[in-house]
């Protein structure tokens, strides 16, 4: 009797986990094809030395590639620092703006609807051509002058100093450039804010809280699965960006002068320094994520 | 701090401050963000005099058509006209946005409610995956495509931005606020799995699905490196490529296309904003089922 009712109880569970593997597979080969096969050669390539392109044949050369990077290659560190800087700079200011942007934009103004559409036009001229064409033309450059100019007149600017002048063209080209790459973050914390239950916000009006509490107590938690896709995908946007000095020079050294072991290696030596980035972000956040599982179990499972 | 106005039919005006900060703060930022489109737009329609102005002007004085005749006619003379590129990239990213849908929905839907065995092992690899900077695999998946006998075919361009692991990741996120009480109550009824997945899942899973389709899109629809690297021909080109090839390169852009350049410009940015437009009544849409949400 008893037997029996483990032996129900497993085949439900294996036939669960069949039925898991049909529909993951599909997934599972595109990774393995286009994903993982790659990574592992590249893998091999960043301690390898390419002896013949036709087949390419390779030999293991140990750590040499990595040991060029950090000694024999005077480009490789600063390149690296500057690509660093940028981002540390760019990404929390990125996410903060693109949360006050949402929020503002989730509260009830007119024309809402025509704002979102405009924070995600920077999205849609795509980081590649089109983005390329317009700074080649000098479309930042234009926007500052603008403001520059019109908004805040010259004498204004002149009469604080030139230490204030230079510091305000670079909060407004910083704002400019934050502005244009936080689209994306913008539209994922929107849908995020949408998916609230307007029951939540009700309940805690009515057992009197303020809009602050309103915001640390129910918005912060219910959003905090999209904060951490949000913090990621900032992080990894500013890193593959295609104005990065550093992907800039992994391109210009592994494709165009074809050492494309070296180019591997720097590949590696930066995925290690992201990977430690994004392992700080997830520890940090693992406490505070809101999931609809309680004990990291299916409700029907617990039943 | 509030403010009263008598507004017209007897109503009041209500103005607070924290409302007039928000609007000009609003304003200021959503003027920032719409420049580049202006600036874009209008030097699409610019005459050949006011194109090369300096500074750059914002609007467009005697707006003409002649750049998108231009186009036409200084590709008219190579042996590919504009419309095949443009046909090119419609069917290669079209072919992408919706198998990535589906493959993408069916592998969270798994991981998040199935938990095949190796899955946290899978979602690892996924994190991974997106860390890691696609320039670096670049040349080992040329391999593969090159093994597969795919170069240069719209197979080299749609099979490996399919398994993506950014579009699974945000699909999983939203998986996990999809209530399990309703799967089970459809599995009690005698639904069947794949049915529970295209008649409840799917239809649920609207706003994630509309963004990643949008993201897809605009991604693919730019994607410069991966033709660049896979096509040959250039009758296979896809239309970054195809910008490239009529400013002939960015160094030394010929004077003469300056306006073709900036009309293919502008038609490159018209699918995204149709698909946007089409798609962001769903991006933002609430859940369907937030009613039963916990």
């Amino acid at each position: 009797m008893k037997e029996g009712r483990i032996k129900k109880k497993m085949t439900l569970y294996q036939k669960d986990q069949l039925k898991g593997l049909v529909f993951v597979t599909p997934f599972i080969i595109g990774l393995c094809a286009f994903f993982l096969y790659p990574l592992f050669f590249s893998l091999w390539l960043s301690v390898g030395r390419v002896d013949s392109l036709m087949g390419m044949k390779t030999s293991f050369a140990g750590l040499q590639n990595y040991i060029n990077a950090f000694v024999v290659d005077v480009e490789f560190l600063p390149t690296f620092w500057e690509s660093v800087q940028r981002t540390l700079v760019q990404f929390p200011l990125t996410v903060l703006l693109a949360l006050i942007v949402a929020i503002m934009l989730n509260r009830d103004i007119k024309c809402r609807g025509l704002y979102r559409v405009i924070f995600f036009i920077p999205f849609l001229l795509g980081s590649g051509q089109v983005m390329e064409q317009l700074i080649n033309q000098g479309v930042d450059k234009a926007v500052l002058n603008i403001m520059d100019g019109r908004l805040i007149p010259y004498n204004v600017l002149n009469y604080f100093g030139s230490g204030v002048t230079d510091m305000v063209a670079t909060v407004l080209s910083t704002l400019v450039s934050v502005l244009w790459s936080s689209s994306v973050q913008i539209l994922l914390f929107l849908s995020g804010l949408q998916s609230i239950s307007p029951s939540l916000y009700e309940a805690a009006k009515i057992d009197g809280a303020t809009e602050w509490e309103i915001f640390w107590k129910v918005t912060v938690p219910m959003i905090s699965p999209i904060l951490l896709l949000t913090l990621i995908y900032s992080l990894v946007d500013s890193f593959t960006d295609i104005g990065n000095p550093l992907l800039e020079y992994i391109q210009e050294e592994g494709f165009n002068k074809g050492k494309f072991e070296y180019g591997a290696a720097m590949g590696w030596i930066y995925f290690a320094f992201i990977g430690v980035l994004v392992m700080i972000i997830f520890s940090v956040m693992r406490g505070y994520i809101h999931t609809n599982e309680v004990g990291g179990k299916k409700a029907w499972q617990r039943a | 701090m509030t403010l009263k106005i008598k507004w017209f039919k007897g109503q009041w005006l209500h103005i607070t401050l924290s409302k007039v900060l928000l609007y000009i703060v609003m304003l200021l930022l959503v003027g920032f963000t719409v420049l580049p489109l202006v600036y874009l737009v209008c030097t699409a329609f610019k005459p050949m005099d006011e194109l090369f102005v300096f500074p750059p002007r914002f609007y467009v004085k005697n707006p003409t058509l002649k750049n998108f005749g231009d186009l036409l006619v200084s590709l008219g003379s190579s042996a590919v006209p504009f419309t095949r590129y443009l046909f090119n990239s419609l069917v290669i990213t079209s072919a992408i946005v919706l198998c990535t849908v589906i493959v993408s929905s069916m592998g969270a839907y798994s991981l998040v409610k199935f938990k095949p065995p190796g899955g946290a092992f899978l979602f690892n690899l996924i994190l991974m995956a997106l860390m890691f900077s696609p320039h670096v695999t670049k040349i080992p998946s040329y391999m593969v495509v090159n093994g597969l006998g795919l170069v240069n075919s719209y197979g080299a361009l749609i099979l490996p931005n399919i398994a993506v692991a950014y579009n699974i990741f945000l699909i999983k996120q939203f998986m996990e606020q999809y209530p399990d009480e309703l799967l089970e109550a459809a599995r009690i009824d005698g639904a069947g799995e794949f049915r529970i997945f295209l008649q409840m899942v799917m239809p649920a899973l609207k706003p994630a699905t509309s963004t990643l389709v949008v993201f897809s899109f605009v991604n693919n629809w730019n994607d410069y490196f991966s033709p660049l690297i896979y096509i040959t021909s250039q009758e296979m080109k896809t239309l970054p490529l195809a910008l490239q090839t009529i400013s002939g390169g960015a160094a030394n852009m010929a004077v003469g296309r300056a306006g073709a350049v900036a009309a293919a410009t502008f038609v490159m940015l018209v699918p995204t904003v149709i698909i946007f437009t089409i798609m962001q009544g769903n991006v933002m849409e609430t859940m369907v089922y937030s009613g039963i949400k916990e």
